[in-house]
């Protein structure tokens, strides 16, 4: 049957007959109203940009993001589960994303909110962080959170550098291994080298200078350390993980933060204090948000 | 007396506080690590139905939790005094907290709550319980029976000094203690003392909500709530001196404050407007009010404690025929689709076969218990999400379990702890312990191996001086190891003293042999023991000292089945107080398949995590531990 018989689908298309005006009419009607709907299902659920915060046990973590909250620091306690809340970037900090736009716009007032991820630090509680840490769609940068009094010591130091490696070596894992060219997008990390306030705080550039030897020294380890017990035991659904990889160039000589440009991570380190008997000085980080916001 | 009572959510934000006396944020913490997170400490709770408790310091601590709303309440005193009533007051506050503020605390996306109208619900809860207990000890209470129906200032008389002093005290800590932004709102003594006048000259359409509201609570109200009404009306007149007194006491100023927060409870009309109102009024009308406001608190809390225990009650209890098979069927859906409330008795199926899955993958039955009444604890009185069935949240729960076990407290990293030492100019020292034939000298000599693969300087100290052929043994490793780490440009060596002597003594001088040529890392083997040779275990305390092992390993077979936890835990006690054991060799992991569960036995006994799991017959035949791909292979 050809196109042009007389009872061929294109005949009755175009026949004057009921049906295929009732057809032609509930298309002609509803097509629009189906399409509305499925374009503004699809745009409803805006979900805010992102920041997640990570960084070991007792660093303030709960504590600054309380401050974001309400402009005021709670009292905190050790969290066991993660904890996410809306903050509103304080006055006089302009997200980057609306230089442009007069204060007295709502959607400048929009612009300024934003869901801050607050994680449980401690080593056996870091599942979270890595769920967390899985799916990066919203997140526009991470915090980490690292008390500066207990990072001049070793076993502080090694507690947040080790975490802070594995951190790092997720999100150069992810920008390696992404399947576009382009690779994914960036997303920087702050380091926030916390209680700036007590006298035995390392400032911030010798804070950076620790992390950076105590992430060096993680890495060679790691490099000639032990295979995981993953290979030999767990069959052959493991085996394509034996490949590994190292932080940075290579794994070769000192580790620099600025290393990490290179895959898509730029890395930030700035003192502060949530808490401290002249008030906190978050400002610098509050900054930091905005520039990425 | 109490020092601290703190309600705090699970993420870590405190909600409300009132502390009597200063309590150091550690006290807590540890309470929340020990306990909620690495659960080293299993808390002990005495007879049936009494609340665990925690000690730390000088502290005893009791706490109780509202699971799906993510709420701890922690109760902290000092271990000296003995206090009966804690148990009671931690459910009332939670069933008040939760009555009260059930709905806020479901929001999202936020940590704020406004809670500081709890004050007065808290210090009546106290005064309650604690009176019922101890009523001869409280001064409190003890101040002469007067009328009090009379508006008159000149009652300030009748207040016993000691008593005003009290008042002040209580004022002050709770004042600077509490968290919450205005200090005004929470001032907790006033208003909790006031309620008991009987109220006079109110308006109407507030006494008929009032009396609704009595008769209510009347009808609600159960057994228990029965009890502690009476007890209230018969401490009654004692009372109201006391408020009389302090009432008189007080400045103008400071009767202002305390009308703040009855416009708090009250929670009608603006804090400004209430403090117009109290200005035009009469000391009499303000006295009458204020206790108005408090004794419809008073029943108000009666009937929320009520409320949430009646809940509680009718989720448990089975409703007729009809009824049942209704929630039966309701049950069976809610099962499949998900959104289901877990009780004790939903879990207790799936849990029995989770149980029976895991002591087939040998993982010793106090590890299993341990494992699944830590899983009952996390999922009792939670949710299911929508979609998910109670055997697969039971499955997350479970892994969730092991990963929190088999997880080291901290960094494992071996070569920089070598590193750290070496620094300080001393050599590494690691001794190797266990029961017999487990593979002590093979581990040893991979361990050796790993080493001088990353260019170390090994000495291995040959301290079984017991079991004959042992020191050739290693001796016949330490040739091969020498053999093979010619390429990799380690270097090894053998101290040896012969049989006979002490093993300590050899270990000591194994370590002052090294420093002074040059080695940076000592590899102690010690004779293979049964774990109840009393004599032969305590000689571990003697060797522990002398050779001041940086390191001590114990090495255990995987198929080792019930004896595990014993040998691990006596191991663990053998070295005297104050130094245990600091990780795990299990060996032989490569012959069991995925029956690996005496990883999980060794940690649950001891808290001590493993270090490495030999996997073979060669020297590099040593793996570290990956915690993932073990919770797996136990799953599956
Ligand atoms: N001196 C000082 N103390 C601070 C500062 N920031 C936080 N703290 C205190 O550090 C402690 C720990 O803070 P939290 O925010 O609970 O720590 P966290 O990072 O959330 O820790 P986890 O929840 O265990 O991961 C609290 O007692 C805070 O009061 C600060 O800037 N200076
Ligand atoms: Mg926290």
């Amino acid at each position: 049957m050809a196109w042009h018989d007389q009872d061929s689908w294109l005949t009755a298309a175009f026949a004057p007959k009921l049906s295929t005006i009732v057809v032609t009419l509930l298309l002609t009607l509803l097509l629009p109203i189906l399409l509305h709907h499925f374009i503004y299902r699809r745009a409803t659920p805006t979900t805010l940009p992102t920041f997640l915060l990570l960084g070991p046990s007792g660093a303030g973590k709960t504590a600054l993001l309380t401050l974001a909250e309400r402009n005021q620091v709670a009292a905190t306690r050790t969290s066991t589960s993660p904890l996410a809340v809306e903050a509103l970037l304080p006055e006089g900090f302009t997200p980057a994303s609306s230089h442009y736009r007069s204060p007295g716009d709502p959607t400048f007032e929009r612009s300024r909110c934003f869901l801050l991820v607050d994680t449980p630090g401690h080593g056996k509680l870091r599942h979270f962080a890595t769920a967390q840490l899985a799916d990066l769609s919203n997140v526009r940068g991470i915090v980490f959170v690292v008390d500066a009094a207990a990072v001049a010591e070793e076993a502080g130091l090694n507690e947040a550098a080790g975490y802070l490696h594995d951190v790092l070596l997720t999100l150069q894992k992810r920008y390696t291994g992404a399947k576009t060219s382009k690779g994914p997008k960036e997303i920087p990390v702050l380091v926030a080298a916390n209680k700036e306030d007590l006298f035995t705080a390392l400032p911030q550039h010798l804070a950076r200078l620790e992390l950076e030897k105590a992430i060096s020294r993680i890495r060679k380890s790691k490099a000639t350390g032990l295979k995981d017990s993953g290979v030999a035991m767990g069959g052959e659904e493991d085996a394509m993980e034996d490949e590994r990889e190292w932080l940075g160039e290579g794994g070769e000589g000192p580790f620099e933060f600025q290393q990490m440009e290179e895959v898509g991570t730029s890395v930030t380190v700035l003192g502060g204090n949530v808490l401290g008997s002249e008030g906190s000085d978050v400002k610098g980080w509050f900054e930091w948000i905005a520039e990425h916001l | 007396m109490l020092d601290t009572f703190e309600i705090l959510t699970t993420s870590g934000v405190v909600l409300w506080s009132r502390s009597y006396a200063p309590v150091s944020s550690n006290i807590i913490n540890s309470l929340i690590r020990d306990v909620f997170i690495e659960e080293r400490i299993q808390p002990q709770s005495g007879d049936a139905g009494q609340k665990p408790t925690y000690r730390k310091e000088t502290y005893t601590l009791k706490w109780t939790t509202a699971k799906d709303l993510g709420l701890i309440f922690v109760a902290v005193y000092q271990s000296l005094v003995h206090l009966t009533w804690i148990d009671k007051l931690l459910d009332n506050v939670r069933a008040l907290f939760v009555g009260l503020y059930g709905e806020q605390l479901k929001k999202e996306h936020t940590s704020k709550l406004d809670c500081s109208n709890f004050a007065p619900y808290f210090e009546r809860q106290i005064q309650d319980l604690e009176g019922s207990s101890d009523s001869a000890t409280s001064n409190v209470k003890l101040t002469p029976p007067s009328s009090t129906d009379n508006d008159s200032a000149d009652e300030k008389s009748l207040k016993p000094p000691a008593l005003r002093k009290q008042q002040h005290q209580l004022y002050d800590t709770s004042a600077d203690s509490t968290p919450v932004p205005t200090p005004e709102t929470s001032r907790p003594t006033t208003p909790a003392q006031h309620h008991l006048i009987t109220g006079k000259g109110r308006p109407g359409a507030k006494l008929s909500r009032r009396d609704r509201k009595k008769a209510s609570a009347a009808s609600t109200q159960p057994s228990s709530g029965d009890e502690t009404s009476a007890k209230r009306k018969a401490k009654g007149s004692a009372k109201k001196n006391r408020v009389w007194g302090e009432f008189g006491a007080e400045e103008e100023d400071s009767s202002v404050v305390l009308d703040y927060s009855q416009s708090d409870i009250r929670d009608e009309g603006s804090a400004t407007e209430a403090l117009e109102e109290i200005k035009q009024e009469t000391w009499g009308r303000k006295t009458g009010k204020g206790e108005f406001v408090l004794k419809d608190i008073d029943e108000e809390m009666d009937q929320i404690i009520a409320a949430e225990n009646a809940k509680k009650q009718s989720s448990t209890a089975s409703g007729g025929i009809v009824g049942s098979s209704l929630g039966a069927i309701g049950g069976l859906f809610r099962n499949v689709v998900g959104g289901k409330t877990l009780t004790k008795e939903d879990l207790a199926k799936p849990l029995k076969g989770m149980e029976d899955h895991l002591l087939k993958k040998n993982v010793a039955r106090e590890a299993v218990v341990r494992l699944c009444e830590s899983v009952e604890r996390d999922l009792v009185g939670l949710k299911t999400n929508s979609f998910t069935t109670i055997d697969s949240t039971l499955r997350t729960s479970m892994e969730k379990a092991l990963t929190k076990i088999l997880t080291p407290t901290s960094s494992l990293d071996l070569l920089r702890e070598i590193q750290t030492v070496n620094a300080t100019g001393r050599p590494y020292v690691i001794s190797i312990v266990g029961v017999n034939g487990v593979g002590k000298s093979t581990n040893l000599s991979k361990i050796a191996f790993f080493l001088l693969q990353n260019h170390h300087r090994v000495l291995v100290a040959a301290a079984d001086t017991f079991r004959s052929g042992a020191v050739e043994q290693l001796g016949v490793h330490v040739r091969n190891l020498k053999e093979l780490s010619k390429r990799e440009g380690g270097e090894v060596d053998l101290f040896e003293k012969g049989y006979g002597k002490d093993a300590a003594n050899i270990a000591a001088d194994a370590v002052a042999h090294a420093s002074k040529n040059g080695f940076n890392v000592v590899l102690i083997d010690t004779a293979g023991r049964r774990h109840n040779d009393q004599r032969l275990m305590s000689s571990l305390t003697k060797f522990g000292k002398l050779a001041k092992p940086d390191k001590i390993l114990m090495v255990a077979e995987a198929l080792v089945g019930t004896d595990s936890v014993a040998q691990a835990r006596n191991f663990n006690a053998s070295f005297g107080p104050g130094r245990g054991l600091d990780g795990f060799v299990i060996s032989k992991c490569d012959t069991v398949g995925d029956m690996i569960g005496t990883i999980v036995s060794m940690v649950h006994a001891t808290g001590v995590p493993v270090v490495f799991l030999g996997v073979g017959q060669h020297y590099a035949d040593l793996r570290g531990l990956n915690v993932s791909s073990v919770c797996r292979l136990l799953m599956s």
